[in-house]
């Protein structure tokens, strides 16, 4: 519908600038873009650690949610963050992600902005409970997963 | 008669699927001899034209659509792509924005892409007042270039009447040929520098862009929170959720106001700026 144009425009500002801590990696394409994220305060759990968020697109962006997980490479080294609200498979759990919570008025930077806030104020150590479960027999894509959001302080 | 001329339409329905509109243009014109009636069959041949890239066929089709049925928006719809593919700004305009209404009447799916065509005939229309104005321009920057060579020209047979060496003629002809050269370029640079399209930035300003489709408004609609879409654009996101894009409150298609005041600057914006519907 108007994906590729509203990306174009994205891409745009994208150039032009960003908030500290968030890069652009590639956006060759109206399909798929990576951004890097890092943590900008000492929380220790991410201290000096960057991130690679994998946007995907479908044609009715931003109608719908574009689907974004964290995703794991060896050069330059990409882990999956630890918290409670992200799987080890890179799958996250936040609800403006998910159909009900998007809006078509949020954008890649302020989703990127939502998850580097999401890192920042984390002080637990963990994954999601049942991680190893989801992990081992998810096959669903991300916004299809109904998540019950049970904590809306982390 | 008319269940032979349904069953021919249908089939020519077929063949535009696949494609072949030379096959389904023929199939309806078929249908229309068995019922001339039906507007849908018009329509469909319309969309069929629209494909062939038979215009003038096209805006036949519409026109005894519309007659047949003035509440055809597809009737509209394809008349509004014909015209603008002849070229015909304002008619395109004009059958946009009254099929537009007809999609906003009926919750047509189809009002983005109406609404978008309203902005090309717009930019149409400002591309043609566009070649007006700088046609009229150069025009008169040819007369006052033209009047330049003229008077040089009379400054050089008037150096034939002076009593002059050879070098003292020749240095002086020089100094004429230098002058006007120089005036001619400082005309230009004049001319370039007064046309406000070489200074102003082609910028759209943010209070007239709708932050789902990031381009122009056509149509702007107010929720509760003060904030304006599109209304086409905020429809889309209606159909999936009931919500306020910026507050998820509930809101509903009734709950939109259209913002009056902003449709007048974002109109006028784009008449004078035609091509911020590409921006």
């Amino acid at each position: 519908m108007f994906a590729s144009k509203r990306l174009g425009k994205e891409l745009t500002k994208i150039h032009q600038t960003l908030p500290p801590g968030i890069s652009l990696v590639s956006a060759s394409d109206f399909k798929e873009w990576q951004m890097d994220i890092k943590v900008l305060d000492a929380n220790p759990l991410y201290l000096d650690q960057t991130y690679r968020l994998r946007f995907r697109f479908s044609n009715n962006y931003p109608i719908e949610a574009p689907e974004v997980t964290f995703i794991t490479l060896s050069s330059p080294s990409r882990t999956v963050p630890t918290h409670p609200h992200i799987y080890s498979n890179g799958i996250i759990c936040l609800d403006l992600l998910g159909t009900q919570g998007w809006s078509p008025v949020q954008n890649v930077e302020s989703v990127c902005m939502s998850i580097q806030s999401m890192l920042t104020g984390n002080t637990k150590n963990e994954r999601p409970p049942g991680n190893e479960e989801f992990v081992a027999r998810n096959t669903q894509r991300p916004r299809d997963i109904r998540f019950v959001y049970e904590d809306a302080t982390v | 008669m008319s269940h032979k001329a349904v069953a021919l339409k249908e089939e020519g329905n077929k063949y535009f699927q696949d494609g072949d509109y030379k096959e389904a243009e023929s199939l309806y014109s078929q249908a229309i001899q068995k019922d001339s009636t039906n507007p849908k069959i018009f329509t469909n041949r319309a969309m069929a034209r629209l494909k062939l890239q038979s215009w003038d066929a096209c805006v036949d089709d519409c026109i005894k659509a519309i007659e047949l049925d003035h509440g055809s928006m597809k009737g509209y719809y394809y008349l509004a792509q014909a015209q603008l593919a002849l070229n015909h700004p304002n008619e395109a305009f004009s059958s946009a924005l009254t099929a537009y209404e007809r999609c906003i009447e009926t919750f047509d799916n189809s009002a983005t892409a109406v609404s978008n065509l309203v902005l090309q005939a717009k930019k149409q229309k400002w591309e043609a007042r566009e070649r007006e104005r700088i046609r009229g321009r150069s025009e008169l920057l040819r007369e006052l270039e033209d009047g330049l060579m003229k008077r040089k020209k009379e400054d050089l047979q008037r150096l034939k009447f002076k009593t002059l060496d050879f070098s003292e003629e020749a240095e002086e002809k020089a100094d004429i040929e230098l002058e006007c050269r120089k005036k001619i370029e400082e005309l230009r640079n004049i001319f370039a520098v007064a046309d406000p399209k070489n200074m102003q930035r082609r910028e759209v300003p943010d209070y007239l862009i709708d932050n789902i489709s990031f381009t122009v408004m056509h149509d702007p609609v107010v929720t509760k929170t003060g904030n304006s879409y599109d209304r086409a654009t905020v429809m889309e996101h209606l159909k999936r959720s009931h919500t306020d894009p910026l507050t998820r409150e509930p809101l509903h298609m009734q709950d939109l106001r259209p913002n009056l005041a902003l449709r007048q600057a974002c109109e006028q914006f784009l008449t004078e700026n035609g091509w911020a519907v590409d921006w």
